[in-house]
């Protein structure tokens, strides 16, 4: 038999969407940035290519960042 | 209970979780794609290119166009003698999805015929029609009378 998952903690449901709808606009501005510099490569520009990757490992080292957050579980005192 | 063991918030918490998890991964991908790109366009803008003769001044009257090969026998270019005498020479490849272009001398353009693109030929940039982007030049060298291809801009 399958373990439950506990409950989340109070609050943190809507920190997870919240985490979620700002991640998946980013993937947005991501995937943006990839056809800039698909632009920038075959019109032969590739030094400006490196910033877009910049800022697109940045997002990304965000969203981990965000994923590692949200793993640590609040210790929660019940009276 | 034994049927349904999730509590429905856990449910909702772990889809939650795991969406954001994938949205990461692809985030991580879009990085690796655009990183991959760099390294692609780095690479390629270190390529030498060969020097090769194409022809000789007096084959190509004012006003003409002589078409090659430049950089591989697979690559398609045009040589172009223009009003006032100068030379230049561009990929045939077109900019939009890569249809040869072709020189009109009585209109003195570059044209695609697969989407009306319209190149100025005396710098290779689009004045109409789909493509964005300018032709690739050729650069040339005049030894004699002879024209050689010795590089290319992308």
């Amino acid at each position: 038999m399958v373990r439950p998952e506990p409950p989340p903690p109070p609050g943190q449901t809507p920190v997870v969407l919240a985490a979620l709808t700002i991640g998946v606009l980013l993937m947005g501005i991501q995937l943006w940035l990839l056809t800039v510099a698909l632009d920038l490569y075959l019109a032969g520009q590739p030094r400006e290519i490196w910033r877009l990757a910049a800022v697109s490992g940045l997002i990304f080292l965000g969203g981990l960042l965000m994923l590692r957050l949200l793993r640590r579980r609040p210790r929660i005192q019940r009276q | 209970m034994s049927e349904f063991p999730y509590h429905w918030d856990a449910d909702e918490l772990v889809s939650r979780r795991e969406l954001l998890q994938f949205a990461v991964y692809t985030s991580g991908t879009l990085f690796a794609a655009t990183t991959l790109l760099a390294l692609l366009g780095l690479i390629r803008s270190q390529e030498r290119h060969d020097v090769r003769p194409i022809a000789r001044v007096g084959e190509v009257p004012e006003g003409e166009a002589l078409y090659f090969r430049y950089p591989d026998p697979d690559d398609e270019a045009v040589l172009l003698h223009l009003p006032g005498g100068r030379f230049v020479a561009y990929s045939q490849k077109c900019t939009h999805l890569s249809c040869s272009v072709y020189y009109q001398p009585e209109h003195t353009r570059l044209f695609c015929p697969c989407h009306n693109g319209i190149f100025n030929p005396l710098t290779g940039d689009p004045v109409a029609g789909p493509p964005q982007r300018r032709l690739p030049q050729i650069i040339l060298r005049q030894e004699g009378d002879l024209l050689y291809a010795v590089g290319q801009v992308p």
